[in-house]
């Protein structure tokens, strides 16, 4: 076999112009590279040390371990390279050992990021709920007070969202700041709560990181009995004790992380972490829903009043027109079937004629407490 | 000495070819959840390199993906802190968020420059070429620091010191740049660019203030967002100039700084016009602009077909989107779905047509002189300590 090529030897930037010989001996053949013209063996590169390195179509590049790091002969037209192939069967052994390892390389890594994000997803929850524990509550507190600035600017009209009853010496008032007391009682929790019942169209309710709770007026007319309205402050208060606020901050901080981390992009500020991030997320604000609800149903057992108004009022709302379902208590407490029949349940345990969670003349005051003008809420 | 032959850079790929790798690339991405890219990466250099030849040899890519791969994750020890930062600052009160969201743009700023450096360094020493390797000496601290306090200075003299920085610059990367054993020299400086650059600077701000004053004169500076936002439209023109006149400076700028790259005897040309450039720009536009009216028409009937209940009366309604992305698994697999078409769509645009159209632009106009006084370069030993670009790959400033 007489092939042209050029050969570089790796030690200097000399351009040699060859031919490629091929020797056959016992021990494997050895590849002989002659200068054109004169027929001067210039190496020799033993079969069993060639390998090929990547080069455009048309074009081989062979190196040898055996010779310099750099060193090449490459060999162009298609004739030629089947040749050397047909010759060096160990070309294309070595290739497919190559392919091999590089599959198995992008296997393993694949198998190690999907075993970090399928810990990650059924991690976080229990991850994030010891992180929370870390987290000072006077951290959380300020937290809440920024939050609670973006969601009066957000939500409310042009001062915020304005209290219904700036006194908190009513009787509507002490009521609330009585049943809060009794439901933070033996919870452990190192928050104040700082119940807020505000004038806005919107039927919903949340809660913040370090205990504000937003009770909106349209969702306080929808309620037909105190059991509804304590059932949903119960679950707003569950929010709080169980830090959901905050855990949910920390999972979607970590979730950013993750999908930057696959998108190769861990600067994070792009586009990109967000609706992965929701949509992950979404997963774990159910798991808190529940949660709540389970603290809502062993506050009214605990008080003895009838658990299942907080499904009532649920329920209620989501029969409304759609415009307010979109925006309100369901975007944020979706109501799934499940969720609904577990609620119900707990509404069945119950007997009925419980006594209600406030008197006939404190739940009359809390009724009325948004028939007044709206007044400024305080900074 | 007689005059030498000028060898011409030679690009033989073709943008099928390269389009080719890109998709293959992007389609093993989704199986792997991402991790293919580092070998998306690798065999995109490889295209480039091996399709790049001067005086018959063509330039030989010689760098892996683990080695990327392992670069990435030395990177995330670096950033996952930075992360945690963000988080924490995240969570403070507006006027702290935004100090320490400036305080870390600054470090990262910094960062960058580090990382590009070590990037050069990085495809540098990947780069074989007649058997012989590249690389790249210095430190890239140092280059990070310089080039920090430059961007500092040119900041505060409102672009004023730009060309000093470039020259110092350009001439700080090219006089650590080896080929073997033998150091580039560079023989610019910003005695070539000033003149460009000063009078490119004078038009960029003409422009602005007759934007103003037109602005001024129309009598909308007490409403500017009230009436027709399509009466902007006659701005657009004095932004269209300034960019062309940007793009002229940054062709004349490239032309004459890679034109003083020295390599001993050997010397680099390189012409870059601004029709080569500007053409670029326009084919990028017109086929980002295609690929996202196909999307746009392919998503909208997915849409239809997976979440029909979305539609009210020709719009779409975010509110019961969202409510069925929550309920139905297909819609939210089909919106995540063509989250990332619309990502890899623009990536594949942006490398298709200005990744690709600058190498070729750059190759087509490139030769060398002198190139036979490199025969007797000799090899030095690989500089293995690089392990990966990763950093550069966390913080996007790879180019090829």
């Amino acid at each position: 076999m007489t092939i042209a090529a050029r050969y570089h030897d790796g030690e200097t930037a000399a351009v040699h112009d060859v031919h490629l010989g091929y020797e056959r001996l016992d021990d494997g053949g050895t590849l002989l590279i002659r200068r054109a013209g004169t027929g001067d063996v210039l190496a020799r590169w033993p079969a069993e040390t060639l390998s090929q390195r990547p080069a455009r179509r048309g074009e081989m590049r062979l190196a040898s371990s055996a010779a310099a790091d750099g060193a090449r002969v490459v060999v162009r037209g298609d004739t030629e390279i089947g040749r050397i192939g047909a010759t060096l069967p160990i070309l294309a052994e070595r290739r497919q050992r190559e392919r091999g390892r590089q599959v198995r390389l992008a296997l393993l890594s694949t198998l190690a990021l999907a075993s970090v994000i399928l810990a990650y997803v059924f991690g976080v929850p229990l991850l994030a709920s010891r992180l929370v524990q870390l987290v000072p509550p006077g951290w959380e507190e300020a937290i809440g007070e920024t939050v609670a600035g973006q969601m009066e600017a957000a939500l409310g009209d042009a001062g915020g969202l304005a209290l219904c009853d700036p006194d908190p010496a009513s009787l509507a008032n002490r009521a609330i700041a009585r049943f809060a007391a009794e439901a933070m009682a033996g919870t452990g929790a190192p928050f104040t709560l700082d119940i807020r019942v505000v004038h806005s169209d919107i039927p919903n309710a949340f809660a913040l990181p370090g205990g504000r709770v937003y009770f909106h007026s349209a969702l306080l007319r929808e309620a037909r009995s105190p059991d509804e309205f304590a059932g949903v402050l119960a679950h707003e208060i569950g929010h709080v004790v169980h830090r959901h606020g905050m855990e949910q901050l920390i999972s979607t901080a970590g979730t950013g992380a993750l999908i930057g981390f696959i998108l190769g992009d861990m600067t994070g500020i792009s586009v990109a972490a967000g609706l992965g991030a929701t949509i992950i997320d979404a997963r774990f604000s159910r798991e808190a829903e529940r949660e709540a609800d389970r603290f809502a149903a062993d506050l009214a057992r605990r008080l003895d009043y009838q658990p299942a108004g907080l499904a009532e009022l649920i329920g209620r709302v989501g029969q409304d027109n759609d415009f307010t379902r979109a925006l309100a208590l369901l975007s944020t407490h979706p109501l799934t079937g499940e969720r609904l029949a577990a609620l119900s349940e707990m509404g069945r345990e119950r007997p009925p004629g419980l006594v209600p969670p406030f008197t006939a003349a404190e739940w009359r005051a809390i009724r009325a407490m948004c028939d007044g003008p709206a007044t400024k809420s305080k900074p | 000495m007689e005059p030498q032959r000028a060898a011409p850079v030679v690009f033989t790929g073709t943008r099928l070819g390269l389009g080719a790798v890109l998709l293959r690339g992007y389609a093993l991405m989704v199986p792997t959840i991402g991790i293919y890219r580092f070998w998306l990466a690798t065999a995109k250099r490889r295209f480039y390199w091996g399709h790049t030849e001067l005086g018959g040899d063509a330039l030989e890519y010689t760098g892996t993906a683990r080695q990327l791969l392992v670069g990435f994750l030395m990177a995330l020890a670096v950033f996952l802190p930075l992360y945690g930062l963000f988080f924490f600052l995240s969570t403070q009160s507006t006027v702290t968020a935004v100090i320490g969201y400036g305080a870390v743009a600054v470090l990262l700023w910094f960062l960058s420059g580090y990382a590009a450096y070590r990037a050069r360094d990085f495809r540098l020493s990947r780069t074989l070429w007649r058997g012989i390797r590249f690389d790249q000496a210095g430190s890239a601290w140092g280059y990070a620091l310089r080039r920090f306090l430059w961007s500092l200075l040119t900041l505060v003299t409102l672009g004023l010191a730009y060309p000093f920085m470039a020259g110092n610059l350009w001439a700080y990367r090219y006089r650590h740049s080896w080929f073997g054993n033998r150091q580039f020299a560079f023989e610019g400086s910003w005695k070539q660019l000033a003149l460009p650059y000063y009078l490119a600077w004078l038009g960029v701000v003409a422009l602005a203030i007759l934007a103003l004053v037109l602005f001024v004169r129309s009598g909308r500076l007490d409403s500017p967002f009230a009436g027709d936002p399509a009466g902007y439209l006659w701005l657009a023109l004095p932004g269209a100039a300034a960019f062309v006149l940007v793009t002229l400076y940054r062709a004349v700028e490239m032309t004459r700084m890679f034109s003083a790259v020295r390599l001993g005897a050997a010397a680099l040309t390189l012409r870059i016009t601004l029709r080569g450039l500007l053409g670029q720009y326009l084919l990028f536009g017109l086929a980002l602009v295609a690929a996202y009216l196909l999307l746009a028409l392919g998503g909208a009937v997915v849409l239809g077909v997976v979440a029909g209940e979305a539609f009210v009366g020709g719009g779409i309604d975010p509110g019961r989107l969202m409510a069925s992305m929550q309920s139905s698994l297909v819609t939210l697999l089909a919106i995540v779905f063509g989250y990332l078409l619309v990502f890899a769509a623009f990536a594949f645009v942006s490398e298709l047509f200005l990744g690709f159209g600058f190498w070729r632009l750059a190759a087509r106009g490139a030769s060398v002189t002198g190139l036979d006084s490199l025969a007797d370069v000799r090899a030095r030993a690989e500089d293995k300590a690089l392990a990966g670009e990763g950093l550069a790959d966390a913080l996007n400033v790879g180019g090829y």
